[in-house]
């Protein structure tokens, strides 16, 4: 049980392609982690596998589980088991989190049952807690106003209660303070589990020595050009990625 | 013929005028002709069809007979009498006189509330309509009175309501009014209607109105508000979400005759399907009314490449040392917002339905805030 990505291709709508044959394969319980130079597509990644329709998709696929996720639409690629953690979380103006977090689990739900609103409430609130979020937040319109680390804690928080088997987090580090990082991490850490993978995508090491990734990979100008273990996020650390430049000019 | 018996001659001279005056205003009433195409007020509002079906109705039927229930501390409510058709004759329209006219004459069926207390439990005035029916409410806020008024009509089948509103606040009053008009189709040829002319007059007083309409086939709204007095406030709200054909042509003035005081608008609409929603408003500050701030917004969603949105709002400023801005925005809904509620597994039609009533929820929390602001009306 993999999330396994063959040759893709994909492009901004009308425009240039960005990723240029990108294989990926993240089997469940493992943590891979995504690291490249500003512009290499490590977004455009993220934002393809879940469905943006700023970006096509013009060739190779994606499985998760045996499950084509390309045939799927946004919403049933969530359903499926799939979680996006933005690098921008969107503002959603007069949409409150808690209501927002409700629609998303009873969409998960066979159409008769209803949502047990006691237990959401105490598991929102436990979830909350975990995450040093004040619980005033639950009444709040989704990520509007909050502060950078507030948002990014909001998705980690989105990510905790829907409980996906696959999640990507998008430059989940930036704009978190080092407490605020130690705290999502901590967070993020406590979801690993064998029927679940992550894919982090981050600039820099002081996420990963928290979420310790167990494969590395770096994308350059479209492709995964390296892959390798915990050393490769020192070696990046100490000598940039300059060497991938001159291996792959 | 009797003459009347005057005390002395300054009562004289004010029956005379008063008499005057209500001559003058049913004559104004009387002369108005069925808004067209050259009624610049009914420039979107294609008055061919519905000014004029409007006014038909109203000429041929005379059964005035919809259906009123209120729940309010007895007190409060006052029997309407014939002498307040005197208020009714001086209501000012939206450029739909001849349509006040012809609902003065079927004057005598509403609710008036003369309020001198602070109410601590809402008012809630329920209006049912299935033919014609012409209601009036006329609201008296005596000073230091507050109270929050919930108005609400339902227009069933093809019912037509053509309900006026009169709002008069003295001196610290604290009047809310949340106007609810809904329309219930029980067959698909179903088409309810619905008017309202509202006047809103306040002297050092605040004043604040949400009004939301759905299920409507047709909907006319023109809200008068003017401000009599310095340190007054007057908030309008509106928040509605159009779907089929429905129609809103919503016409708003806010008057600011004295200085120092506030208005503040926003109309928000969320329009899907053919329908259409039309705002036009205006501010006029008299000449003199001095540190007047008065704000006036329209803003729209459109969920479909055939909706339709006039926008159409206005200043008129006679007066120097004033803050004012208006502005309308009109855009389909955030692509952006829509793709973050689809990727936490939220179905497209309950992703949408969030964030459009998001958008609108706006307007009602702004009214609501507002509200709950006052000096002593909670909810």
């Amino acid at each position: 049980m993999s999330l396994i990505i063959k040759d893709l291709y994909a492009r901004v709508k009308d425009g240039a392609e960005i990723l240029k044959g990108v294989n990926l394969n993240i089997p469940k319980g493992e943590v891979h982690a995504i690291m490249g130079p500003n512009g290499s597509g490590k977004s455009t990644l993220s934002k393809v596998l879940c469905g943006h329709p700023d970006y096509e998709v013009t060739g190779g696929s994606a499985e998760m589980d045996g499950q084509d996720l390309f045939s799927l639409s946004v919403d049933e690629r969530s359903r499926a088991g799939l979680f996006l953690a933005f690098q921008y979380p969107v503002e959603v103006p007069g949409v409150s989190n808690a209501n927002f977090m409700r629609a998303a689990l009873q969409a998960r739900l066979p159409k008769e049952e209803e949502l047990d609103a006691v237990a959401f409430y105490k598991n929102l609130r436990a979830r909350m807690k975990q995450l040093g979020m004040d619980p005033k937040f639950t009444a709040r319109a989704v990520n509007e106003g909050f502060s950078g680390g507030e948002k990014k804690r909001n998705d980690v928080l989105q990510m905790m209660m829907l409980d996906p088997t696959y999640a990507i987090l998008d430059e989940t580090d930036s704009g978190l303070d080092v407490d605020a990082l130690r705290i999502v991490s901590e967070g993020v850490n406590a979801m690993r589990a064998p029927y679940r993978s992550f894919l982090v995508i981050t600039h820099y090491k002081r996420l990963l020595d928290y979420i310790r990734p167990d494969v590395v990979h770096v994308l350059y100008n479209g492709r995964i050009v390296k892959t390798a273990g915990y050393d490769l996020v020192d070696y990046i650390e100490e000598h940039g990625f300059d060497f991938v430049k001159e291996e792959h000019p | 013929m009797d003459t009347p018996a005057f005390n002395d001659a300054d009562e004289l001279s004010g029956k005379l005028r008063l008499a005057l005056e209500q001559a003058e205003a049913e004559a104004r009433l009387r002369e108005a002709e069925t808004p067209d195409r050259l009624n610049e007020d009914w420039r979107f509002g294609r008055p061919h069809i519905y000014a004029k079906a409007l006014v038909s109705a109203l000429e041929s039927d005379t059964d005035n007979a919809g259906r009123i229930t209120i729940q309010a501390p007895a007190a409060c409510v006052e029997p309407m009498a014939d002498d307040m058709r005197d208020g009714e004759m001086r209501l000012r329209s939206i450029g739909s006189d001849k349509i006040l006219a012809l609902h003065l004459k079927r004057f005598g069926k509403g609710i008036c509330l003369c309020i001198d207390t602070v109410l601590a439990d809402p008012i809630i005035i329920t209006y049912e309509t299935e033919g014609v029916f012409t209601p009036s409410t006329i609201i008296l806020a005596a000073e230091g009175a507050a109270a929050r008024i919930i108005e609400r009509h339902i227009v069933r089948g093809s019912g037509l309501l053509v309900a006026t509103r009169d709002i008069k606040a003295m001196a610290g009053a604290d009047i809310s009014l949340e106007l609810e008009v809904s329309g219930e189709s029980t067959s698909g040829s179903d088409q309810p209607r619905a008017m309202n002319i509202t006047n809103i007059a306040a002297m050092d007083a605040q004043v604040r109105q949400l009004t939301r309409y759905s299920g409507l086939d047709w909907a006319r709204e023109e809200t008068v508000a003017e401000i009599l007095h310095e340190n007054t406030t007057i908030e309008l709200f509106s928040a509605n979400r159009l779907h089929g054909t429905q129609i809103l042509d919503q016409h708003t003035r806010q008057i600011h005759s004295w200085g120092k005081s506030t208005s503040n608008l926003l109309y928000k609409n969320v329009v899907d399907g053919s329908a259409t929603a039309t705002f036009a408003g205006n501010i006029y500050v008299a000449p003199g009314a001095h540190e007047t701030d008065a704000y006036q917004a329209n803003r729209n969603m459109l969920l479909s490449e055939d909706a339709t949105i006039n926008s159409l709002p206005g200043l008129e400023i006679l007066a120097d040392k004033v803050r004012c801005s208006h502005g309308s925005a009109s855009a389909p809904m955030d692509e952006e917002q829509l793709f973050y509620l689809l990727s936490r597994g939220i179905p497209r039609h309950d992703a949408q339905m969030l964030v459009a009533d998001g958008f609108l929820a706006d307007a009602v929390t702004q009214f609501r805030g507002s509200e709950s602001d006052g000096n002593n009306t909670k909810i």
